[in-house]
């Protein structure tokens, strides 16, 4: 048993570096105040109308994107970061910071894949200069859930009884619709108390946190801070096989393969 | 307003609200851009198709993301060496106009009606403009447009506008070129083109003949600072110019060449173009070109404040003539101002139309100033109502004989069924009785419209 759970940690691993292999390709430029300089010009063209000026989310163009409801754009100078690999209530990781610029958030914040890679660190540089945090804290990802098992129907059966055992119905309904009676009531509220509605998990696409089997079970691991949607590592951690299965559940519900 | 069209703004309301129903959230389209990045309108629009900063940014990058020239990569498909938008991804269309409308007169004189009764007059139309639209980029650094409009009531279709755009020549923001037929005040604080209350064109007597007066039956409802202004005022083949026609800088649609950057840091925005010249068919135009210059102060740090302001400089040679048929110099001066805070918007243009050098044949006959100013205003009242005010004051130039100036406040409520329908009601008054008897700007009291805006 003990052996299994080192190689699982092991192949988890391995997964973790190739996942941060594919994403960093150019030379991560080291965070000295060159960078910092460098990134502060790409975020005065690129960043501020919707970030502000010192990165409090206030930039002229942000309130409309949500208008009266959530999301507004991020304030970088407080906690709660959405999209991370770390545990809740941490910060995110340089990679993390690098996935979101890079993907951007649908619905809200464009990809800016358009900007060099380096362009891209540099502009993170600088985003992290606005919360001091940033400077005492090294935020460490979590060991996402081992090695996926095969989607079945089993599996899948088995993600849907979680997926009721953990009571994500409430928010999202039993459909997974959005729909949930928590969310319909208008409770939700996001950390600036902005209305905020359960994500419709029939439609991958508009995931902020990614869509792929292994972007699931670290949102559900690390859940989206600032929110609602909270993190499930307390009932996941060591069960890393019911992780995936509810992945799979959450997948199945789009795909319609598994009925 | 009457009775009757607020009944017809409210069932069709309903019938609307009703048919939105049947569409599925999943079947809820966004127009292109939005497409190709994958986010809402509202990250670059306050309230379409009015500009937020960020927007504005990419507007003036080529369309491409502010700071970048992703012309070549994002959203693209490749086929062979070349790479491609998704179709999706740069087609869009845009149904746009009331479909009912009801007028009110004082004193008008219709056959049969005897003067100083009060006629009303309820129509239905037909949402009255219809966009096809096409933009994207060809590559890193050169974007392109290409819009054509149908004109439902006149039944006419035209390229309104279609260009290419070379971004980011020499170094970034320095200078991006933009060829074809384009809007000049693209960048200016106070845009022709993007209005949340849609220009309403007058009405004249029909059988105008070339270099007589026209008579105007009703006034039009446009942006006055943008209006021609003059009364008497011709192309060079004969036609009258409408004082109500948006023209020269702000005539929406013009072919030229443009050249705009921001190469003192983000504060200033520069532009300087050459057009064929204003109120000229293809291929006629007129002896000199038209040129103008702009220059632009932008403030968007934070707080969720922006403010920017903008003057213009814009000279026309021989881009019109007066009833005795000689050509005149018609030149537009002009100054805006935009603020935003949170939610609120409020915009305002001002501008001064001077003709050089009336010509002798009309001296005595002819004021060569005119002046228009409109100031608007948009808010969101909820996630889905969006409130706009508009006030204009035209104190028009032209033949003393025939000019009225004219004074309305418009006022019109959105409601978003969707992201991307909405459905309105619209009311404008005139403000202003005291001119003149019996005339078309004295006439219209009072106008209610009501229709859709549809974009996909
Ligand atoms: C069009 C507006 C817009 C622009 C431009 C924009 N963002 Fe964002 N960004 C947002 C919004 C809105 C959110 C919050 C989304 C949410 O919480 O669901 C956000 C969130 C973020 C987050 C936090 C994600 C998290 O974990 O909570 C980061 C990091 C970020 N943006 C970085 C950037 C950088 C760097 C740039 C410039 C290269 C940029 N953004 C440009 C709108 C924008
Ligand atoms: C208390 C309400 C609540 C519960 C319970 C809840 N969620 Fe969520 N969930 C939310 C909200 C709210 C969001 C949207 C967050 C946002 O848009 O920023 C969300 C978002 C998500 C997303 C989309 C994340 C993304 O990348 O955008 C997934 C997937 C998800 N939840 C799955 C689950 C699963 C599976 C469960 C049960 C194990 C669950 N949620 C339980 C409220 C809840």
């Amino acid at each position: 048993m003990a052996m299994r759970r080192r190689l699982m940690t092991l192949s988890a691993t391995i997964l973790a570096i190739g996942l941060a292999a594919t994403t960093v390709l150019a030379v991560k430029p080291e965070g000295n105040r060159a960078t910092r300089e460098n990134g502060r010009v790409i975020y005065e063209r690129s960043c501020l109308f919707c970030h502000g000026a010192e990165g409090k989310g206030d930039g002229p163009a942000g309130w409309f994107i949500g208008r009266y409801e959530a999301p507004h754009p991020r304030d970088f100078t407080s906690e709660g970061f959405k999209l991370r690999s770390t545990e809740s209530g941490s910060l995110p990781t340089d990679q993390d910071l690098f996935r979101t610029v890079t993907r951007g958030i649908p619905g809200y914040m464009p990809s800016f894949a358009g900007l060099t890679e380096t362009e891209r660190w540099q502009v993170i540089a600088y985003v992290k200069s606005f919360n001091p945090a940033f400077q005492t804290e090294t935020p460490a990802p979590l060991l996402l859930g081992g090695p996926a098992p095969l989607a079945s129907p089993t599996s899948i059966e088995t993600g849907r009884a979680l997926y009721v055992r953990f009571e994500c119905q409430a928010c999202h309904g039993i459909d997974g619709r959005g729909d949930g009676p928590v969310s319909e009531a208008g409770d939700l509220k996001d950390a600036s108390g902005l209305r905020i509605f359960a994500t419709d998990l029939t439609r991958p696409l508009s995931f902020k946190n990614g869509s792929s089997p292994q972007d699931l079970v670290r949102t559900l691991m690390t859940g989206l801070d600032g929110t609602p949607m909270p993190s499930y590592a307390a009932q996941l951690t060591g069960k890393e096989d019911e992780a995936w299965y509810l992945a799979q559940y959450l997948l199945s519900l789009s795909s319609g393969s598994f009925p | 307003m009457s009775q009757r069209s607020i009944t017809l703004g409210i069932l069709m309301a309903v019938a609307a609200t009703i048919a939105s129903a049947f569409v599925h959230p999943e079947a809820q389209a966004i127009p292109p851009f939005a497409r190709k990045y994958n986010v809402n309108c509202t990250a670059c629009h306050t309230a379409p198709p009015i500009l937020n900063p960020f927007g504005q940014r990419f507007l003036e990058n080529g369309y491409q993301l502010p700071g970048t020239e992703d012309g070549g990569i994002i959203g693209k498909k490749k086929l062979g060496d070349v790479t491609l938008d998704d179709v999706t991804n740069f087609v869009g269309f845009r149904m746009v106009g009331n479909v009912t409308r009801s007028w009110s007169f004082k004193q008008q004189n219709p056959p049969g009606a005897a003067a100083g009764v009060v006629q009303n007059k309820t129509e239905f139309t037909f949402p009255d403009a219809f966009t096809m639209f096409t933009a994207g980029t060809l590559t890193k650094n050169v974007g392109f447009m290409v819009e054509l409009g149908h004109d439902v009531e006149g039944g006419t279709t035209a390229v309104e506008r279609g260009f290419v755009t070379f971004n980011n020549i020499g170094y970034h923001d320095l200078a991006h070129v933009r060829v074809g037929r384009y809007d000049p005040s693209a960048f200016y604080s106070y845009v022709t083109i993007r209005q949340q209350l849609n220009d309403v064109v007058e009405s004249t007597t029909s059988g105008c003949t070339p270099f007589t007066p026209c008579g105007l039956n009703r006034a039009g409802l446009a942006p006055s600072a943008f209006a021609a202004k003059f009364y008497g005022l011709y192309q060079r083949d004969g036609t009258a110019i409408s004082p109500f026609a948006s023209s020269l800088f702000n005539s929406g649609g013009e072919t030229g060449v443009d050249i705009h950057g921001r190469p003192f840091g983000d504060w200033f925005l520069y532009q300087v173009g050459v057009l064929n010249g204003a109120n000229e068919g293809f291929g006629d135009s007129n002896k000199g070109k038209d040129i103008y210059a702009m220059l632009r102060f932008d403030y968007a740090k934070s707080n969720n404040f922006s403010a920017n302001i903008s003057g213009f400089v814009y000279r026309g040679y021989s881009n019109a003539k007066v009833q005795s048929q000689d050509d005149v110099n018609w030149n537009r001066y002009g100054l805006s101002a935009r603020a935003t805070y949170k939610m609120v918007d409020i915009y305002a243009a001002f501008a001064v139309d001077k003709i050089d050098k009336t010509p002798t044949a009309v001296a005595g006959l002819f004021d060569s100033t005119a002046t228009g100013l409109t100031i608007g205003a948009d808010t969101y009242v909820t996630n889905k109502t969006l409130i706009s005010l508009r006030y204009d004051n035209l104190d028009a130039g032209g033949m003393l004989d025939q000019r009225k100036s004219a004074t309305f406040v418009g006022l019109q409520v959105k409601q978003f069924l969707r992201t991307n329908i909405a459905i309105f009601a619209r009311n404008d008054f005139n403000v202003r009785k005291s001119e003149g008897s019996d005339t078309a700007a004295r006439n219209l009291r009072n106008a209610f419209f009501s229709g859709v805006d549809i974009v996909f």
